[in-house]
């Protein structure tokens, strides 16, 4: 069974205010970078950065990261998770790293990020943006940036789909885990 | 992909979406080793044995490297320094590592067939480093990464491997992987150099390197081994690289965009000369390099899930 968990024009209510959120709160781009966590970070983070672009004309850097290799529970799963590559463009030494990740729940991805970010350098703070957070933290972590908290008993999963162009969010996507 | 594999052993037993698979995730691998910190924390509290039971530079290098960025510990043991050398069979000393409770053994054995069996027996992973003739599986994986990032594709490519075909596993692997990954493999030696049995390989074989040598993508030199030439398999080094060797005229026939290739150590002067060795198309320490990230990949692969322990 799967349902969308927003309309098109929510989603783009969300992303709006994402993006007006984080220009308030910085004070200046220089040191702002993005990074989003593969796959459905990233595709958000793209979102949110265009629509930054758009409105303070000036390119934001964003990268890539690959949690798979810093996750806690390699050694739990029954296979080893696909590794995809960590794409960074730029030195975090000393930036405003952006985390962005689609979803919250246990925390355990977003501590796995920021041990993977801490590896490539020292970054002068690191905020975390999420699009749903749904309760159920296992870490202490919060997110400075949350476009919508719900509410989804554990079996359910979200999603994010890109679209054709591969940079757009098509859809999202709320399905059964498997089991 | 799930990778259903505790052990490698052969190339003969992957198929080719598992290899494809190996080469898609290594290039993930690369770039840990272009970090300042290179490391990643995944296989932390993982014991990598390196069993060595013939001489080895690059490939042991290269898996403790590899263990290490992963964060593994390796612990490497070679024949001589060790009571291997007291007499002690192959099989009690494995049993013995075991009993240490390693999470990977590394065996390089100079008889074929020794990784296989300790795979059968021993709960852990057990990679194959180089086993006699059979097979040296991940250093036909990194040639073919290697391959794949030089020119974007192994399918359609022609690849010369060139030399001692009978006792090389380099060489073997190498077909085995090559052909099921679509590429042309011609096999240039002298007759006393081939094994019997070599048609059935999939690969075009010939005693003639020079008109082969326009038609290749790759030119993989093959190492010859010091100890053949006191054998009578040709009759002197000079003349060997007269008619196999690599050298300057015959990089200068290559086609365009084409690679040389070698799995190392190098008898320069011999099967490829310094011209050749060192020449803009030598992706020789490419390979080397490679060597890092494809080991990574398959220790990763190997120990990283449950499935694939006991």
């Amino acid at each position: 069974m799967t349902d969308i968990a927003v309309s098109e024009k929510e989603l783009e209510g969300i992303l709006r205010d994402l993006a007006g959120r984080v220009m308030e709160a910085m004070e200046s781009w220089h040191d702002v970078v993005f990074i989003g966590i593969r796959s459905g970070g990233f595709l958000l983070a793209g979102n949110v950065v265009r629509r930054i672009q758009e409105k303070i004309g000036k390119a934001v850097p964003l990268g890539a990261l690959d949690i798979a290799l810093y996750r806690d529970d390699v050694h739990r799963r029954p296979f080893s998770l696909e590794v995809r590559s960590t794409d960074i463009p730029f030195s975090v030494n000393d930036k405003k790293v952006i985390l962005v990740d689609d979803v919250i729940s246990t925390g355990r991805s977003v501590r796995a990020a920021i041990d993977h970010i801490v590896d490539l350098g020292r970054p002068k703070r690191i905020y975390l943006m999420v699009l749903f957070d749904r309760g159920g933290r296992e870490l202490p972590i919060q997110a400075d940036f949350v476009g919508k908290h719900v509410d989804l008993p554990d079996e359910k999963v979200i999603k994010l789909e890109a679209g054709p162009d591969n940079v757009s969010i098509k859809d999202v996507v709320v399905s059964e885990v498997k089991k | 992909m799930n990778w259903p594999h505790k052990d490698l052993i052969a190339i003969q037993n992957l198929t080719a979406d598992e290899i494809g698979h190996v080469l898609d995730m290594a290039s993930s691998f690369k770039e840990i080793s272009k970090r300042d910190i290179k490391k990643v924390p995944t296989l932390r509290g993982k014991t990598v044995v390196l069993l060595f039971y013939e001489p080895s530079t690059r490939t042991r290098l290269s898996f403790e490297i590899a263990a290490k960025r992963l964060s593994a510990d390796t612990v490497a043991l070679s024949a001589s320094g060790s009571s291997f050398s007291k007499g002690e069979t192959i099989m009690d000393a494995a049993y013995n590592v075991m009993a240490m409770a390693p999470d990977c053994i590394v065996i390089r054995y100079p008889s074929a067939g020794i990784p296989a069996k300790m795979a059968e027996l021993l709960s852990c992973s057990v990679i194959n480093g180089g086993d006699g003739f059979h097979e040296h599986p991940t250093q036909a994986l990194l040639d073919m990464y290697s391959l794949k990032e030089h020119f974007g594709r192994i399918e359609g490519l022609t690849v010369a491997i060139v030399g001692d075909i009978m006792h090389s596993r380099v060489a073997r692997s190498n077909v085995y992987g090559l052909v099921k990954m679509g590429a042309s493999v011609v096999l240039v030696a002298p007759k006393t150099l081939l094994p019997p049995g070599v048609e059935s390989w999939g690969a075009s074989v010939t005693h003639e390197l020079d008109p082969v040598i326009p038609e290749a993508d790759a030119v993989m030199m093959l190492r010859v081994q010091n100890e053949r030439l006191n054998e009578r398999f040709f009759s002197d080094a000079r003349e060997y690289s007269i008619f196999y060797g690599l050298n300057r005229k015959r990089v200068e026939m290559m086609k365009d965009g084409a690679v040389i290739m070698h799995p190392g150590p190098m008898n320069r002067g011999v099967e490829i000369t310094h011209d050749a060795a060192d020449s803009a198309r030598s992706i020789i320490l490419d390979q080397v390099e490679n060597g890092v990230a494809v080991r990574m990949t398959l220790l990763y692969l190997s120990m990283g899930g449950t499935a694939n322990v006991d």
